[in-house]
């Protein structure tokens, strides 16, 4: 069990790129923290200060009160996930489960140690398939041997950075599920990183949302979700992107005298589709296209010029060119100033 | 314009068979998708109708006519594939013109074809650009565009996404699904996501191990999949399974499963009638927006863990021991561990026999009702 500290923690690479820049987060004992964001918003770069494969340039990493910026990355007691799973192919899937507790030299039992394999191999789903040779396994089992063999050596901390993006998407959803599970039976602290907002709003007690090397938004999923802090949270997590059309479009929706400087921020689920003359409706509009997915019907619509979209179950199904009216839960809708991006 | 049709086409790569006996009529102006898993046969499929290979086995025909033996720059068959090799050094005009340039087309009709095809992508402010100066995007659009600027007669595309981040794919799929609209031409479109293959498609056709496993409209791909590994490949979370033995009272089936029986009605009954024996095993298949979470007495199970997506949370549930995920409001709070009561939506489930053959989906039609036992 151990806490993270991260204070005004700053990466500036040769050439002046400023990977993080003033970081401060607090991961605390036990939580499942991930620090999602798009490609160069300096999530790995964090991650890497964390496990010690970089050195700040600024600012300190503490565990447990302790600064460890200065501390050899093997002496942090940290386990890591990597993308490439990196795995001994040469070597059965028994012999790289315990390769990490015999090298460990912890005193403990040849018994001991073959319990402890097998108890892991139980969990990670790798059971049957001890006596194989790594190099044979499929790429779904290999990452299972990596997470088994970072698990095994029971790390303080546990650092996974986009572990299961080579994996099919079917796997990845069973392993979604598993790892949360995992991480709740065994308590670990846990820090995962991640560009898909769906691997970190399903799994994470609480989310870092980074951009550009800075932090956007620290809070449980729900908070990112619902209470995003400005533009940049609000459209990156979702499923189906967040619609932001000028508040100018429906001022009724915006404080007095403000909806010139305002953009509405709309769900997709938070809109339904009414009658266009009915009492409900707040927007006009007219459907460009519809996507029936099977469960859900993504709808598109063209809005004063701007584009939008509503997810809903499969109900009555509007046409293409359908004018429809368009009717807002007020609680849902999100306001951001145009100058700032910031949530009003 | 044309439709192309393979007729019973067989392609083996040493030992692999890639392509096994395929068969699909592909018409004139359809949106068609392959869908199927990395190593399905999907781009074997594709490179075999524009003429990349020849099938062991078996024709390609276009517009009814045989173009199996057809040189591939005479099928009039564009193919756009996965990674984009747009000419780094060429702006976007230029790798726009290139295809008509090599077909010696005059200038005069290269401007203006390059034109309408940059004025349907919408790419005309970026003629000028070289690609290295374009988002992904725009560059999606460039290649897209030069697949299209000889105004093939089919245009065959694979992957053409799955570079993209996901924001950006979504905006492309209406795109695409726009373009294809207008200009009427018949697109085979190759994909692993199966929200790609049901946004888009008017029909999808399924490929396992180049096996075909089904060709359908994406409503009965998704609501009437004619085996279990359809089932599994549409539809996020995937489909749930539970085991089941058929029993016979009278001229009524049941389905017993340790904790919870499905009654079926009497047009059920008589359509599984000598397709499920008594006592022989079968699968129920619920998915995860059919399973719902109750206050009223239901199929006992705990929880095991819970997923918010935002707009939606996955439940997994253990249930009898077996995982099974359902689709829940937000607003419901579950926490782990926690027994609750399932319904199971019974206009909505699928059977299939042991080996997962589909027997019958109720597809929206009370043929099932679900009891706890």
């Amino acid at each position: 069990m151990a806490e993270i500290r991260i204070q005004s923690l700053t990466k500036e690479f040769a050439g002046g790129v400023v990977a993080v820049k003033d970081l401060e987060l607090e991961v605390p004992h036990g939580s499942f923290v991930a620090l999602l964001g798009p490609s160069g918003c300096g999530k790995t770069t964090t991650m890497n200060m964390i496990s010690g494969l970089e050195r700040p340039t600024a600012g300190e990493i503490y565990f447990d009160g302790r600064p460890i910026t200065r501390v050899a990355p093997g002496k942090r007691n940290v386990g890591f996930v990597f993308q490439n799973y990196a795995i001994f192919t040469h070597m059965t899937v028994y012999g790289n489960l315990a390769f990490g507790l015999k090298v460990r030299k912890d005193g403990r039992s040849k018994a001991e140690r073959d319990a402890e394999v097998r108890r892991v191999a139980e969990i990670v789903g790798l059971s049957g398939s001890l006596e194989r040779k790594a190099g044979v396994l499929s790429v779904n089992d290999m990452q299972k041997v990596a997470l088994g063999r970072s698990m095994i050596v029971q790390p303080a901390i546990f650092l996974l950075d986009e572990p299961f993006s080579n994996l099919d998407a079917a796997f990845r959803a069973y392993m979604r599920t598993e790892l949360k599970r995992i991480q709740h039976e065994m308590g670990q602290t846990m820090v995962y990183v991640t560009h898909d907002q769906v691997e970190a709003m399903s799994m994470a007690d609480r989310i870092a949302v980074m951009n550009l090397g800075e932090l956007q938004q620290y809070g449980s999923p729900d908070d990112v979700y619902n209470r995003p802090r400005n533009r940049f949270v609000a459209g990156f997590v979702g499923s189906t992107r967040m619609n932001f059309l000028p508040a100018s479009l429906a001022p009724a929706l915006a404080p007095e005298g403000r909806a010139d400087k305002l953009t509405l921020g709309v769900r997709p689920e938070a809109i339904e589709i009414v009658a266009p003359g009915d009492a409900r409706s707040t927007l006009d509009a007219r459907v460009t296209l519809v996507e029936p997915l099977g469960a859900k019907d993504v709808v598109h619509l063209e809005v004063g010029g701007h584009d939008a979209r509503v997810v809903g179950a499969p109900g009555r199904r509007p046409h293409v060119g359908d004018s429809v009216g368009l009717s807002f839960d007020p609680s849902r809708v999100h306001l951001f100033n145009d100058e700032t991006d910031l949530a009003v | 314009m044309a439709g192309i049709r393979l007729d019973n086409v067989t392609k083996r790569f040493g030992s692999v068979t890639a392509l096994d006996r395929i068969s699909v009529e592909i018409e004139d102006g359809e949106f068609f998708a392959v869908l199927g898993h990395p190593g399905a046969g999907k781009t074997t499929m594709l490179r075999t109708i524009v003429g990349l290979e020849t099938p062991d086995e078996g024709d390609v025909y276009a517009a009814g006519e045989r173009i199996t033996d057809v040189y591939p720059g005479d099928r009039d068959i564009a193919i756009m594939f996965q990674n984009l090799a747009l000419y780094p050094d060429k702006s976007v005009y230029n790798n726009l013109a290139f295809p008509l340039k090599q077909a010696k087309v005059p200038k005069q009709q290269i401007e203006q074809r390059v034109a309408e095809v940059a004025r349907v992508l919408r790419i005309e402010p970026l003629l000028k650009r070289k690609p290295a100066k374009l988002s992904g995007g725009e560059r999606q659009r460039v290649a897209l565009g030069r697949a299209m600027v000889r105004d093939p007669r089919a245009l065959l595309l694979d992957e053409p996404l799955s570079a993209l981040d996901a924001l950006l794919r979504l905006e492309m799929r209406a795109e695409l699904k726009r373009l294809q609209r207008e200009l009427g031409r018949t697109v085979v479109y190759v994909t692993h996501d199966q929200v790609e293959a049901m946004s888009m498609a008017d029909r999808i056709a399924v490929l396992r191990e180049g096996v075909l496993q089904q060709v359908d409209q994406p409503e009965n791909i998704y609501h009437r999949p004619a085996n279990r590994f359809v089932a599994t490949v549409v539809g996020s979370p995937p489909m749930n399974f539970l085991h089941a033995e058929g029993a016979w009272s009278g001229g009524t089936l049941e389905l017993r499963h340790p904790l919870f029986t499905v009654t079926t009605a009497e047009a059920a009954s008589e359509s599984l009638r000598g397709r499920l024996a008594e006592g022989q095993e079968c699968l129920v298949g619920v998915r995860p927006e059919d399973v719902h979470v109750t206050s009223a007495p239901g199929i006992p199970a705990t929880v095991y863990v819970t997923e918010p997506l935002g707009g939606e949370t996955v439940v997994d549930l253990d249930l009898g021991g077996r995982l099974v995920k359902a689709l829940v409001d937000p607003t419901l709070k579950l926490q782990e561990n926690e027994a609750v009561q399932l319904a199971l939506d019974g206009q909505r489930l699928h059977v299939f026999d042991a080996e997962g053959v589909g027997l019958l989906s109720a597809a929206g039609e009370p043929l099932f009702t679900v009891s706890a036992s």
